[in-house]
């Protein structure tokens, strides 16, 4: 009887959570773009820790979170995260936190600013980080809410601020200057999924994916046809998978291409709604910016 | 209208049709003695508890190579099943209770490896999700080859081994007495049930896979009492939904091949429950309302000879309303039975009153002979009260058929009256 | 009453010392006894006697706790295509989709012939075993379309067309009308005459006078066998139906609650005692 007892108490201790650190500030944030904006941002803070929920290869529309995140997300003192439901499967659990400590970033931007997602009426397409005036702008309302929750670091946020949106400007003219020498015909760009429809609004690229805006959806055998049509009759040369879907579909629509008598090359990997593993360039925002343009420009010019 | 004409020439259409048209029959094939087993829910169990063994191969193995998670989705399909039979065998575990543990304990660990994956440092996607639903849209022709081959597989073994399944699916006990290798033959069936089940799953995952393994039989079942034309036509059904589920996903933009397919058998299956001739649901309305036309038809006749026989007069006109002293009918019973008397030549129609022709008449004389007939039975043989047999020889004479009515003749020895000292009407 | 030990030649059927259970519950205790060849014999008891546990245990559909049984000297295994089983009408679903003529073909099933189509030698003999029991004409029909009496004929032509010499039936007369009775009867006395065996568990005291020559008496032990004038006498009768063992059935119930092995392992009789020792 006693043996039964003492072994309930374990495991009863076991379950029992750790006493929150109260020491450090706790920011969560849940992809790693908004970590690695807010981590730049927060450059030079001590006392505060940055946590990011998804991690590289990670597909945010189908990320179900996991009783250590909701714990994470539990005692964090704020959680930055991208909203247009670009979580699907994190929304409710938002709602149920108080609001203080709930930030959606990309809602700072206007409905003008926003692309229409064509499927639902009130859905808009989460994937603003790939136009950089507008990520520049979400990190805007970034460093005001960080500066609204951190005062004592108020100037030194500004200053961090600053030098994002510096860095991200060039980007922008970077990537704008060099996109554009791919001849307008080759400029298509062909993914998984409708991730890269603000990146193509921003730098002149036509874009196309199998899936819709969320790699929840269901995709059938017409999907894939119609695609590999639009790809053999504009004799595109490359398409693209992704690190955070699985290159399945793709592959099937390479090889529909194929047998329409048309070469089609898998251009390489981009990254589309995660950013890429550590020590492959690609796991800071710019890195991963820049891999995706680079892979783009070697497969179609 | 371009795309109209490369409908049936689109290589994708062609190689997804085919490849789920060999993997739906198979299934179809090998889930015939399933069903007959009456193991449906453990083909349900063994196609969730599959979702374990993808996620440990994938975790083993490193990669997605088809043929890794294939020999993961075999071996927990396997393990599912010996633990449910072993569950229901040595404890105390009702069947029902064995299968439904082993399914959501599976599954549920299914899922659990599923999320952790997902957590995990490395760069891609696993993409096992698709296994929940299948991704037939997504086929390439490696995997046909593939599918194609061990399709073959599963039903050249099965008909090989036709009539040793039959004997085992029917009578196991009696198939062991006959020195036959009973336990050989069903792990056997087992391990062909297991496959069929681990190729069915890459057309639409774990969750409708029990569909496209049972319920073509059940469909078939409705249409035929023999084995091999029950599994012939099961195997139609699955080719036919297979075909016609790629055909609907090809059509528009967003339709899920491997849900579709489901949906393609499923109505099919409705349709067999309704359509099918004599056990289908409408054959046996249909019936149902012929008999209660006879029953209608012949009442009506009895009432007329009643009249007739009262007033001392078969062969005068009678009217509509001088049959309400004999009995009360409903308007649409007695005027569907007058048109169906007048049109079968037994009434004949003077305005607004009836006659007897002469087949009228013997045909009214015998259905009062049978009624009168059986209350003598039941008053002499089963020596029931007065008042109880007018009621039951109301219902049984509509039944009684020639052979039966000789019977009777002869074992009441050719009555003249009936309890009620009616007389028996014979030939005029 | 019991035989001599000493093996007869003509011995068809020896159970020896068997005892078996039931779901852990023993419901036969050391059955002893020996059958000649060549006669119709009936194995009575009242309900949960434990008939037909003793015969599928002589079939080896079940293993005894201890005991062993042998056929014509032999083990089963050694013997099995001169033995048929007939089992209980109830144990098979009739409305599996086959005909007559398919189940009466499963008794030419063998080992020989696993994968391999049946011969045309093999459907004479099913030919033949139909028309014995009168259901030629109804070859091709469902078997879900039979009548009771009609159910238990195929299953008795699937037994004749294995061309035994031992059946074992278990109750087939249960639930048959009086004309298909008359029939099984006809076609069971006319393999007795031909020298061979039949071994039917049956229900019905009365009757069992009627049909058998000799019977098996037995209510959990055996009661008596042999000869039926030997066996049918108001003592044994009473013994068997007279009311239940409680101390038995108690000692039973027990043993299955708890689990209790029912012989202790790797306790093994010497041969040649215990049998001499009497009860």
């Amino acid at each position: 009887m006693r043996i039964w007892w003492s072994m309930f108490l374990v495991v009863f201790l076991i379950s029992c959570e750790e006493a929150p650190n109260s020491d450090k500030y706790q920011i969560v944030c849940t992809t790693g773009m908004l970590a690695d904006m807010t981590t730049a941002l927060c450059q030079g803070i001590d006392s505060l820790e940055i946590q990011s929920l998804m991690g590289p290869g990670t597909d945010p529309h189908l990320y179900k979170a996991s009783q250590a995140d909701v714990f994470a997300l539990s005692r964090a003192d704020l959680i930055v995260f991208n909203g247009l439901h670009l979580e699907g499967k994190m929304a409710k659990l938002f709602h149920k936190l108080p609001e203080e400590r709930v930030y959606p970033a990309a809602e700072v931007l206007s409905e003008k600013e926003l692309i229409n997602a064509s499927a639902y009426q009130q859905a808009y397409d989460p994937h603003v980080w790939f136009d950089l005036s507008l990520w520049s702008k979400i990190c805007f309302g970034l460093e005001h809410k960080l500066q609204e929750k951190l005062p004592d670091h108020k100037s030194l946020i500004a200053r961090n601020a600053e030098k994002y949106r510096k860095g991200l400007a060039e980007l922008h003219h970077w990537a704008l200057k060099e996109l554009s020498q791919i001849p307008e015909k080759q400029r298509v760009l062909v993914t998984a999924h409708d991730a890269f429809k603000y990146f193509g609004r921003a730098y002149q690229v036509e874009v196309k994916g199998l899936q819709g805006i969320s790699t929840t959806a269901e995709f059938g055998l017409r999907d894939i046809s119609e695609l590999a049509e639009f790809i053999s009759s504009r004799k595109i040369k490359a398409v693209f998978v992704e690190s955070s879907v699985s290159p399945r579909a793709i592959e099937a629509v390479q090889e529909a291409v194929n047998r329409k008598a048309w070469e089609l090359q898998i251009g390489g990997e981009l990254y589309s709604d995660a950013m890429g593993p550590p020590q492959s360039g690609a796991d800071h925002f710019y890195g991963m910016f820049r891999s995706n343009v680079e892979t783009i420009l070697s497969a179609l010019k | 209208m371009q795309q109209e004409s490369s409908w049936i020439l689109d290589s994708s259409l062609i190689l997804v049709a085919a490849g789920t048209f060999l993997l739906a029959v198979s299934a179809a094939v090998v889930g015939s003695f399933t069903f007959l087993q009456k193991r449906s829910l453990v083909g349900d169990a063994v196609a969730h508890s599959i979702l374990p063994g993808v996620a440990v191969a994938f975790l083993f193995s490193g990669t997605k190579d088809p043929w890794w998670l294939m020999l993961g989705a075999l071996i927990s399909g396997w393990l599912s099943l010996s633990l449910m039979d072993f569950l229901s065998r040595k404890t105390k575990l009702s069947q029902d209770t064995a299968i439904a543990t082993v399914l959501s304990v599976f599954f549920g660990i299914g899922i659990l490896l599923l999320t952790y994956i997902q957590h995990l440092e490395s760069g891609h996607q696993s993409g096992l999700d698709q296994f929940l639903f299948g991704q037939a849209a997504a086929m390439k022709s490696q995997e046909l080859w593939i599918y194609g081959g061990l399709a073959l597989v599963l039903i050249v073994c099965t008909l090989i081994f036709f009539k040793e399944f039959k004997l085992l699916s029917f009578n196991p006990d009696f198939a062991q007495t006959l020195g036959l290798p009973v336990r050989g033959l069903r792990i056997l069936m087992n391990s062909l049930m297991v496959l069929a089940i681990a190729l069915g799953i890459q057309a639409v995952g774990v969750v409708l896979m029990a569909a496209l393994l049972i319920t073509p039989s059940a469909a078939a079942r409705n249409f035929t009492d023999r084995l091999k034309a029950m599994i012939f036509i099961a195997a139609l059904i699955a080719g036919f939904s297979a075909l016609l589920g790629s055909a609907i996903s090809f059509s528009a933009k967003g339709m899920p091949t491997g849900p579709w397919i489901v949906m393609c058998l499923s109505i099919l299956a409705l349709l067999s429950l309704f359509l099918a001739p004599k056990k289908g649901m409408l054959a046996r309305m249909l019936l149902q309302r012929r008999h209660q036309q006879k029953i209608n038809d012949e009442n009506l006749l009895k009432a007329f000879y009643h009249y007739g026989e009262r007033h001392a007069n078969l062969a005068q006109w009678i009217r509509l309303s001088d049959l309400e002293e004999i009995r009360d009918f409903a308007e649409e019973e007695q005027s569907g039975a007058l048109r169906r008397l007048i049109h079968k030549g037994h009434l004949l129609r003077k305005g607004e009153a009836f006659q007897f022709s002469r087949a009228g008449l013997d045909e009214a004389r015998r259905v009062v002979r049978l009624h009168r007939l059986w209350e003598m039975y039941l008053s002499q043989r089963l020596r029931l009260k007065s008042d109880h047999i007018h009621p039951n020889a109301e219902t049984m004479e509509h039944i009684i058929s020639p052979e039966i009515e000789a019977q009777l003749l002869e074992e009441l020895d050719y009555p003249d009256k009936d309890p009620h000292q009616s007389p028996i009407p014979y030939r005029s | 009453m019991k035989s001599e030990n000493q093996l007869d030649k003509d011995t068809v059927l020896e159970v020896h010392n068997l005892s078996a259970s039931y779901n852990r519950k023993p419901v036969l205790w050391d059955i002893d006894f020996r059958l000649k060849g060549g006669q119709l014999i009936g194995i009575v008891g009242p309900n949960g006697s434990g008939k037909t546990t003793l015969l599928r245990n002589i079939m080896g559909l079940m293993e005894a706790d201890s005991g062993y049984v042998r056929l014509f000297g032999q083990d089963l295994n050694k013997v099995r295509q001169r033995v048929s089983y007939v089992p209980q009408r109830e144990s098979v679903d009739w409305n599996f989709p086959v005909s007559v003529r398919e189940v009466v073909e499963m008794g030419r099933y063998r080992p020989s012939n696993l994968m391999r189509r049946l011969q045309s030698s093999d459907q004479d003999l099913v030919d033949l075993a139909l028309e014995k029991v009168g259901m030629l004409e109804y070859a091709t029909r469902q078997i879900s379309q039979l009548s009771g009496g009609q159910q238990q004929r195929v299953f008795l032509a699937r037994s004749l067309a294995q061309n035994a010499d031992l059946y074992l039936m278990d109750e087939p007369f249960v639930g048959v009308d009086a004309a298909t009775e008359d029939a099984i009867l006809r076609v069971l006395s006319e393999l007795r005459d031909a020298g061979k065996t039949v071994v039917i568990v049956h229900h019905d005291l009365q009757t069992a006078y009627q049909y058998f020559d000799a019977m098996v008496l037995l209510n959990t032990r055996l009661v008596a066998y042999g000869a039926k004038d030997d066996v049918f006498t108001r003592e044994n009768l009473q013994e068997a139906y007279g009311g239940r063992l409680t101390v038995l059935s108690k000692l039973s119930e027990l043993i299955a609650r708890s689990e209790f092995p029912v012989r202790e392992k790797g306790f093994k009789e010497k041969s040649g005692e215990g049998d001499a020792a009497g009860k």
